[in-house]
């Protein structure tokens, strides 16, 4: 399908934003934020609509690593999270996107510390998820994959943990499809899900998935946050 | 649409629709691999059987 010129433009600042990511991550620096520097220009306003799409994940060395965002990223992501509320009939992906993102900001932002939970922080629904098929579930799962952050729990990751092996039926059919960026998402799962069968050879799979697709930073962000969770060694 | 979003588009051309639209993808038509690709997997893994099992059958043509 031919894309409009608007998305082209969204893709590439999305990568840009996952390769910042994925230098943070290997590097366990400060993640940086390309062409947020003039917010209120069109390259800060692309920017700032690459980071939506990107989500938590922009924070995910600061999770993962326990370090505090720079004020400067931590404001673009703040300023993202208002400038993109989502519609009441959004696509739960969308909802679950935006409400990872608001946990993150709870979770690292100093000036949300105290701010209301409740309502106001109820999880969306989940139970589209519990009715998918393992095709739909895995599919869904990678595209929700900033949900997998060790000891963050939500509806969710309990589903990823009740079907464990269809996420692994899942990995494995995005492979043999060369879906690489489904495969590193369902990889990423996968590492925080206790009762992985072992015959599945994740960590092999995973570093396969990086060769093939890692030329793609949102795979190699996926596959480099797998490695950082594997190596912590911890489940959801 | 709130009116930030038209704000938004009139500064970027990227539409609220684009980036709901990168949030909740279709899932893309599968690509099978070819056989180096085989021959690349089973060099990196030695213990490992599940992913080189036979491939998915591939749909018919026609």
């Amino acid at each position: 399908m031919e894309q409009s010129g608007a998305t082209t433009l969204l893709q590439g600042a999305v990568q840009d934003v996952a390769s910042d990511v994925v230098s943070a991550l290997r590097g366990g620096d400060h993640v940086r934020v390309s062409g947020a520097e003039a917010v209120d220009g069109p390259g800060g306003s692309l920017a700032l609509a690459a980071v939506r799409v990107l989500g938590a994940d922009l924070l995910l060395p600061h999770v993962l690593f326990r370090t505090p965002p720079a004020p400067e990223t931590l404001t673009v992501f703040r300023e993202t999270v208002e400038a993109f509320p989502p519609r009441a009939d959004a696509a739960p992906a969308v909802m679950w996107s935006h409400w990872a993102m608001r946990r993150t900001l709870r979770r690292l932002d100093p000036s949300q510390a105290g701010s209301p939970g409740g309502d106001a922080f109820a999880e969306p629904d989940a139970r589209w998820l519990d009715e998918a098929t393992w095709q739909v579930l895995t599919h869904q799962l990678a595209v929700l994959a900033p949900l997998a952050v060790p000891g963050e729990d939500c509806a969710v990751a309990r589903v990823a943990r009740r079907r464990t092996v269809d996420v692994a039926r899942g990995f494995v059919r995005a492979v043999r499809r060369r879906d690489w960026p489904q495969a590193a998402g369902a990889g990423r799962w996968l590492t925080l899900l206790d009762g992985v069968p072992d015959a599945l050879g994740l960590q092999t799979g995973l570093d396969f998935v990086e060769l093939m697709g890692g030329t793609d930073p949102r795979v190699a962000l996926q596959a480099q946050a797998a490695r950082v969770v594997r190596a912590a060694g911890a489940l959801v | 649409m709130p009116s930030t979003d038209k704000a938004f588009e009139d500064i970027t051309g990227v539409r609220s629709v684009d980036i709901e639209a990168a949030l909740d993808p279709a899932e893309p038509d599968g690509v099978y691999r070819d056989s180096r690709e085989c021959a690349a997997l089973a060099l990196l893994s030695a213990d490992t059987k599940l992913l080189l099992s036979p491939p998915t059958p591939r749909p018919k043509k026609g």
